[in-house]
């Protein structure tokens, strides 16, 4: 049966809808009206950590090679007949998918015809074909992009602090794996991680925009094909609180040298990772803070530039603090850092200086509202975190300084601190 | 969505979009000059005068006020389109019905962007020097920083052979050079000429219409004594007699080929329909045949720059398909030469320009971005509009575009030897 929930939030001013649909999918539906356009968003909680796994029925747990879950999003974006991209070509349709860490999506964006695009999203997704043929072919392309991103110093940057950080937990594994993992990809694996992650009962669908909920739901209905939760378990490594090393630096053709400074944080779940991600983030924008001493400190002798930001990095079984920017000396960055959460750790936080802040980040919430593309995907994280949509600015509401502050002096700790640096190396002209 | 555009003093235009659906008002401000050896000095101005005013004369200070401000956004943003310089200042705030304590966020962002243009922080003709030498390395680190994105790394060595001679060989913020030589004296005199002589775009969007920018940017220029040069957004480039190679080895793992073909075809919209079809999509040509039918690359798409009539293909490749995946493009480009354009491809283009216009208004930025473009291009046709333009090109126009292409310089980024 499908239970239908309106979902408000009465600091933003806005609903959206819940739909739990009898095919086991979880369904967000925002109406938007005076918008033109459509962001339909369909995504799995399968991402490249997700390894190690087994359902209901399955006497042991399977382990399959790193990048599988990217290779799979390559593989469902066609299907016996045509790519996606030609589908949605038909109909002016514009088309993606992408893998992160914990989730692969599937989306489109339009003006017109969303019932006949969001019918190729559901059937796309719903019916996979895998060949030897087809799987092989794509190696070629999976291995370009694995070489592109291996080209961006500020990937690299960021997967050897991970590497820093993390001795077994997947996250510090490339998204796409490696040319010499994605050789052992095979149409069987391919089918076995499709049959286990992408149930219904592990994904969501998010739609905002210029749509009716009703006419979205006449499509679901239609296409959907209902799913028997199958009790997937995903399992991971045990990880050590303690970090791997707390310095790696790597040469690179870059012409300023950039820099990742992590804070490795014990995970969270449920409610609890929703409140330590927004004390988090109040402390880390107040370590970035331009207004604040260190910070002007930094700025005028040239160590940091307006590039200097923060964000938390976190999901299954990984939960970490991240500052980064472009930085000729990310030493003193990281002499500073330590000496400011000291500092806080004695004398606390100013009560003005986190009110302001907190402004500051109410501000840019209610900003993503103003955006289709941003409230689709707002939804469908929300919902993939075990939070609702608007959870996130109530929860910042809620925020005091007290638990901010208890987050700098439990999470912030010299001891669990990892620096990356990628440096400039001449180029050869 | 209303949209209107008056001249508010000479050469000083003010566009404003009503749309209620929208929670937050934007102002984006721009100054348009030819892109010359002051390039530095006017992005050091412009950089100064989105960081500090005269009100909030630190960095700190400044930030302050903008947090205060839910998290108002200021920002600075330069631009080369072409032999021209766009300097932006931009800021944008949630409505007044959105904050908790009920302030007034349009009136205090338009205090601001007044102080900020017309007030800044400088004295005796000169900028203040600790900020600005923080905004100097703003724009080293930016001139240093290029190298770390390979693609715009590039796309800029491939401008300077392509350009070679031309205004837009140059990078937006001028040479690392001429940003070092640049003082607070030279930089504050930059600013007043921009002030004096730059035509001027602003454009305002928010949910009830102008809450008052008009007013207060038609007093501010009309008390400048301005006379402008109209901007020359469109200046073709004269091709080579020979294309040039130009070739770099690189510690990257991926190969990038840029290739710049040139045009002196005036038929920019058959110009534009064939860059489409040629890799503007991912049902392109280009994407369906070197990428995805011949596994060549990664990506491989294409643009058409009308400021210079150039159209670019660009490419990452592995080295030992470089030659495979050029003699591939090439064949792509001979095929509609040659008259190979399928309905469907034209129908797809069509399609795609029509969903990718019609979102236009789903953003405050889009439409002025939008109408700046148009502007630029001497015009001011709506989406609708324009989308009729497109729909007039013929396939034997097409064909005449790609026909008046000739291949200036080719730009590749090697990686190593021993990496293969």
């Amino acid at each position: 049966m499908t239970e239908k929930n309106i979902i408000r939030s009465s600091l933003a001013g806005e609903s959206c809808i819940h739909i739990k649909h009898s095919s086991g999918l979880d369904i967000y539906i925002c109406e938007m009206p005076g918008f033109s356009s459509v962001e339909a968003v369909f995504g799995t909680k399968y991402g490249s950590v997700n390894n190690i796994f087994r359902t209901e029925g399955d006497s042991s747990f399977t382990e399959v090679p790193e990048g599988i879950a990217h290779y799979l999003e390559h593989k469902l974006f066609e299907n016996e007949d045509c790519g996606a991209f030609e589908l949605y070509a038909k109909t002016g349709a514009s088309g993606n998918a992408f893998t992160t860490f914990d989730r692969t999506c599937y989306l489109f964006s339009c003006t017109r015809n969303y019932q006949e695009n969001l019918k190729i999203l559901l059937e796309l997704v719903q019916n996979p074909y895998f060949t030897q043929e087809n799987v092989d072919k794509e190696r070629g392309i999976i291995g370009q992009e694995i070489k592109m991103t291996n080209d961006r110093p500020e990937w690299r940057v960021f997967f050897n602090m991970l590497r820093c950080m993390y001795h077994s937990h997947p996250v510090k594994i490339d998204i796409a794996g490696t040319e010499e993992s994605i050789a052992k990809i095979t149409p069987e694996l391919l089918y076995k991680c499709y049959d286990s992650f992408y149930n219904l009962n592990n994904m969501v669908l998010s739609v905002a925009g210029n749509v009716e909920a009703n006419k979205v739901l006449e499509v679901c209905d239609k296409y959907l094909k209902p799913c028997r939760d199958k009790k997937l378990e995903k399992v991971f490594p045990d990880e050590l609180e303690e970090i791997v090393q707390p310095e790696i630096r790597e040469q690179q053709p870059v012409g300023t040298d950039i820099f990742h400074l992590g804070y490795k944080c014990r995970p969270a779940a449920g409610s609890e990772k929703l409140k330590k991600t927004v004390a988090a983030s109040m402390a880390a924008s107040l370590l970035t803070d331009a207004s604040s001493e260190m910070y002007q400190k930094l700025l005028g002798e040239g160590v940091i530039n307006s590039s200097f930001t923060s964000e938390v990095f976190c999901g299954d079984g990984y939960f970490s603090v991240i500052f980064s920017g472009e930085s000729p000396e990310a030493d003193k960055i990281r002499q500073a850092m330590t000496a400011e959460i000291g500092r806080i750790n004695s004398e606390g936080l100013n009560e003005k200086d986190f009110q302001r802040i907190k402004k500051s980040a109410y501000g840019v919430l209610i900003r993503e509202l103003n955006n289709v593309e941003a409230t689709a995907h707002i939804m469908l994280n929300s919902h993939l975190e075990g939070i609702l949509p608007y959870d996130t600015i109530q929860a910042l509401s809620e925020v005091t300084r007290i638990e901010t502050e208890d987050f700098i002096k439990t999470e912030l700790r010299p001891d669990r601190l990892v620096l990356s640096v990628i440096e400039g190396k001449a180029v050869q002209q | 969505m209303i949209y209107s555009r008056k001249e508010l003093t000479e050469g000083t235009g003010f566009s404003c979009s009503a749309d209620s659906k929208f929670k937050t008002v934007s102002v984006i401000v721009r100054f348009i000059v030819p892109l010359s050896a002051d390039a530095a000095a006017n992005a050091l101005a412009m950089t100064m005068l989105g960081t500090v005013s005269s009100r909030f004369p630190t960095v700190a200070k400044m930030n302050e006020e903008l947090s205060s401000l839910y998290g108002m956004s200021l920002g600075t943003f330069i631009r080369k389109r072409g032999d021209v310089q766009i300097l932006g200042l931009s800021a944008s705030c949630i409505c007044s019905r959105f904050t908790i304590d009920g302030e007034d966020t349009e009136g205090s962002m338009a205090e601001l962007l007044r102080d900020c243009l017309f007030s800044p922080s400088a004295e005796n003709g000169e900028f203040e020097s600790t900020v600005f030498e923080i905004c100097r390395r703003e724009i080293l680190d930016r001139i240093d920083s290029e190298l770390n994105d390979k693609r715009s790394y590039a796309a800029a060595r491939l401008s300077e052979t392509a350009f070679c001679g031309e205004p837009s060989a140059s990078s937006s913020c001028g040479t690392r050079e001429q940003a070092e030589s640049v003082t607070p004296k030279a930089a504050y005199e930059a600013y007043r000429k921009l002030l004096e002589t730059a035509p001027v775009e602003i454009y305002v969007c928010a949910p009830e219409g102008d809450p008052g920018f008009e007013k207060m940017f038609r007093e501010s220029f009309s008390a400048l004594d301005r006379s402008c040069t109209a901007p020359v957004f469109r200046s073709k480039s004269p091709l080579k007699p020979e294309t040039k190679e130009v070739s770099e080895e690189m510690d990257v793992r991926q190969c990038r080929m840029f290739m710049c073909f040139k045009s002196d075809s005036d038929d920019i919209f058959a110009l534009k329909m064939l860059s489409h079809i040629l890799g503007g999509t991912p049902v392109s040509k280009l994407f369906v045949n070197v990428r995805e039918r011949l596994s060549l690359c990664y990506y491989c798409s294409s643009g058409f720059e009308p400021s210079k009539n150039t159209l670019v293909i660009d490419s990452g490749v592995d080295r030992d398909k470089l030659e495979k995946a050029r003699e591939e493009i090439m064949n792509q480009i001979s095929a509609v030469i040659n008259g190979d354009i399928t309905d469907e491809e034209v129908e797809n283009v069509f399609l795609m320009l029509e969903n990718r216009f019609a979102t236009v208004g789903d953003t405050p930025s889009s439409v002025g971005s939008w109408y700046f473009e148009r502007f630029c291009e001497g015009s001011s046709s709506s989406p609708e509009e324009q989308l009729m333009d497109y729909r007039k090109v013929t396939k034997a126009r097409i064909v005449n575009a790609a026909q008046s292409l000739g291949l200036d310089c080719v730009y590749t980024m090697l990686s190593r030897e021993a990496d293969q």
